[in-house]
């Protein structure tokens, strides 16, 4: 892959519509209106658009893929570059799959629900729902990454919410441990929502009578080796019933899903994806991500995996 | 300009993916290492209470290189050998070079900083006949290939594939394909070169500053023969393998040989100074059954300007126990096709940072997942992830992004 186009279309991308790769705008909110959310207040919901990227990504990914290793890859992406139709690349590249889309929906909505199930009084931030920038920091892009935090701290510190809560690992690392270094002055709250479902749990409610399953979890790296997020998620699924396995490699030992390098080597990232689907799949039971990036890596090598919130909320709600 | 590009690491790592002969080796061989290891810490846990030791006598160096090089020197004449400090690879090449000669019949015990300086090619080309004698590192000196793990070079061949080259590059008959048989004519095969041997090249794991001993943790044995049974013994040393005192070297060794699911290791090797003996109305002679000469060639190719870096300096502690590979999901697949000419996986991109220069180290970086399982392990604590995020940092940099 041409990692230099990639970089700098992820930076010019981010730079000129908030995204790193052509997205839906509204469908990055669109998601909470059935539940009429209040905007705003002392804490809200900040989804950092990631699970709602989530499909856009594995698309693009996917046109990678076949173009990994051809000359005509790094050629046709030239080509985009120099007509300057970055954003028109969407046409080409982010035919994401709408079942996919509807999916990754579906489990913000269920992590709203279980949120208020919990007796957590939160807003949403609605179009103010920005992309956190974590893909620039990941790649070392520090200068575009810092530019976009600021304007991402900004628009969280004029909501004047104090807490913010967060739903993925990526985002839940960035705001929480990244922020502080690179904008002065963050001093917001930042907490991941299987903390606080785990800190209100006596609020919750194990639905009766209904038989429990196996599952398997499969930790993000970000929960577990650098936001300690480990026994939340485990304490939850259990309260709700289910019967938790541990893969091989699991906790702070956990194994990547290939996912950080599916740009820049996506026959590469595959191959994780696989070494660790087949550990997942060895152990039985059904798989469980609570990563929106585990969760297409996943899926892409053929995984039937489901994320953490649906498992939830069927059992809490 | 860099001496390593991306668009090459990415062309490596994909053939690495399509080598089937590769990808079992590598499966062959991890299988099992990873769950020693916890195994042999949950059994000697006082490793665990050395390692937090030599962490903090490492970056004590660290802190003050210079000082301890000057000491390091000093105490190495005082032992009655002779140090030698390299600025570059090639002014090492050099030295050794000098010592060397041509026409000799040189053996040598795996080095990581030998392969770094290109120690065996350049003796080959002034007519030495030199042979690696770690099983694995001949391996690959017979495959013209390069070290594929830290502590075991040659982890991705199948006993197939060891069997083939041994017989068709040494010219030996074998038997079968057993592993026991590769070893037993190997041993055979070396055996002359031991005794012929006019030179014996080994590296160190750590020296000690305070004394000028030099420590060698091994399981094969080759080692004691390489160091031992020569007239002229040179040891070349990266100026990162100084500690302060020579229970810090025994520190190192022990933690060493536990991360590399080799405890107890089979040989422990003390070296300070050459061979004497005093039997004689208290007259000491040199050079009694051991080497009656001893030069220990410093070597130092980024590592003093890496050391005055924020992050990269921390990649110095590094004792070369080869666990970050082993935990890596990329190096699982790639093996050291993956993090340099020399060095592979996570500690690797450090590595190749440290000695080729950031810009190569950058252009190795974006293979990283940054999923920080190397952090995690790594018993001196070296934020491997960081350091490689900060490399990616300086990619887009000397890029212009």
């Amino acid at each position: 892959m041409d990692v230099k186009l990639i970089l700098s279309l992820l930076a010019e991308n981010v730079e000129r519509t908030g995204y790193p790769v052509p997205v839906d705008v509204e469908r990055i909110y669109s998601w909470a209106k059935p539940l009429n959310l209040p905007r705003g207040g002392r804490a809200v919901l900040y989804t950092g658009a990631l699970y709602q990227l989530a499909p856009y990504i594995n698309s693009l990914v996917r046109h990678l893929e076949s173009l990994e290793g051809r000359r005509a890859g790094g050629l046709a992406l030239r080509l985009a570059k120099t007509l300057g139709k970055i954003i028109d690349l969407g046409k080409v590249v982010a035919k994401a799959d709408p079942g996919e889309i509807k999916a990754v929906e579906e489990v913000l909505r269920s992590i709203a629900r279980l949120l208020s199930a919990a007796g957590v009084e939160y807003g949403y931030l609605y179009e103010d729902d920005m992309y956190s920038g974590v893909i620039l920091y990941d790649m070392g892009l520090d200068e575009a990454f810092a530019r976009h935090a600021k304007m991402v701290a900004e628009t969280l510190e004029k909501s004047g919410a104090s807490l913010i809560i967060t739903v993925d690992p990526h985002t839940t690392h960035v705001l929480r441990s990244v922020f502080p270094e690179y904008v002065d002055g963050f001093g917001l709250e930042v907490k991941n929502y299987l903390e606080i479902l785990s800190e209100n749990i006596d609020s919750l409610k194990p639905r009766r009578g209904e038989a429990g399953y196996r599952v398997v979890i499969h930790d993000p790296c970000f929960y577990a080796r650098h936001e300690g997020i480990v026994e939340e998620p485990r304490q939850l699924l259990r309260f709700a019933g289910l019967e938790v396995e541990e893969p091989p490699r699991s906790g702070k030992m956990t194994y990547c899903c290939g996912g950080p390098v599916e740009a820049v080597s996506p026959s590469l990232s595959r191959r994780i994806a696989e070494t660790r689907l087949r550990e997942l799949q060895g152990v039985g039971g059904r798989i469980v991500t609570m990563c929106p990036i585990c969760y297409v890596n996943l899926r892409r090598v053929g995984g039937k995996v489901e994320d953490i919130a649906l498992h939830l909320s069927r059992r809490l709600l | 300009m860099p001496s390593v590009a991306l668009e090459e690491v990415l062309r490596d790592v994909r053939r690495a993916l399509e080598d089937p002969a590769l990808q079992e080796g590598l499966r062959r061989a991890y299988t099992g290492a990873e769950r020693r290891v916890p195994e042999i810490l949950a059994e000697h846990p006082e490793i665990l209470e050395l390692a937090r030791r030599v962490e903090e006598a490492k970056r004590r160096v660290l802190e003050d290189l210079d000082r301890y090089i000057e000491m390091a020197v000093e105490s190495l004449k005082g032992v009655g050998a002779e140090p030698h400090f390299a600025g570059t690879a090639e002014e090492a090449r050099e030295i050794v070079a000098g010592i060397v000669g041509s026409g000799k019949v040189v053996v040598m015990s795996k080095s990581m900083v030998a392969a770094e300086i290109g120690l065996r090619e350049h003796l080959e080309s002034l007519g030495n006949e030199v042979w690696e004698t770690d099983l694995g590192e001949l391996l690959i000196q017979l495959q013209g290939s390069k070290p594929m793990h830290t502590i075991a070079p040659a982890i991705h061949l199948t006993r197939e594939e060891a069997a083939r080259l041994v017989s068709e590059k040494l010219g030996v008959k074998l038997d079968g394909e057993k592993i026991e048989e590769i070893v037993a004519v190997v041993r055979r095969y070396l055996r002359d070169k031991f005794v012929r041997a006019d030179v014996g090249i080994s590296g160190a794991n750590a020296l000690a500053a305070d004394t000028g001993a030099f420590v060698l943790v091994e399981n094969e044995g080759n080692i004691r023969l390489v160091t031992g049974l020569p007239p002229l013994h040179i040891a070349v040393v990266g100026v990162d393998k100084i500690v302060p005192t020579l229970t810090d070297a025994f520190h190192v060794a022990m933690v060493q040989a536990a991360y590399a699911s080799l405890y107890p290791p089979t040989y422990l090797n003390v070296i300070a100074g050459p061979s004497s003996t005093a039997d004689i109305e208290k007259k000491r002679v040199y050079g009694a059954h051991g080497p009656p000469k001893l030069h220990v060639v410093l070597v130092d190719n980024g590592r003093k300007k890496a050391a005055k870096k924020p992050l990269l300096a921390e990649q110095l502690r590094c004792i070369r126990c080869g666990r970050c590979q082993l935990e890596c999901p990329v190096w699982r697949l790639t093996a050291n096709h993956w993090g340099g000419p020399v060095y592979g996986g996570p500690m690797g991109v450090g590595w190749t940072a440290v000695t080729l220069g950031e810009e190569s180290g950058a252009e190795l970086a974006h293979l990283c997942l940054g999923c920080a399982r190397c952090d995690e392990v790594c018993p001196v604590r070296i934020p491997l992830s960081r350091i490689i995020r900060w490399l990616k940092k300086l990619y887009a940099e000397s890029h212009g992004l």
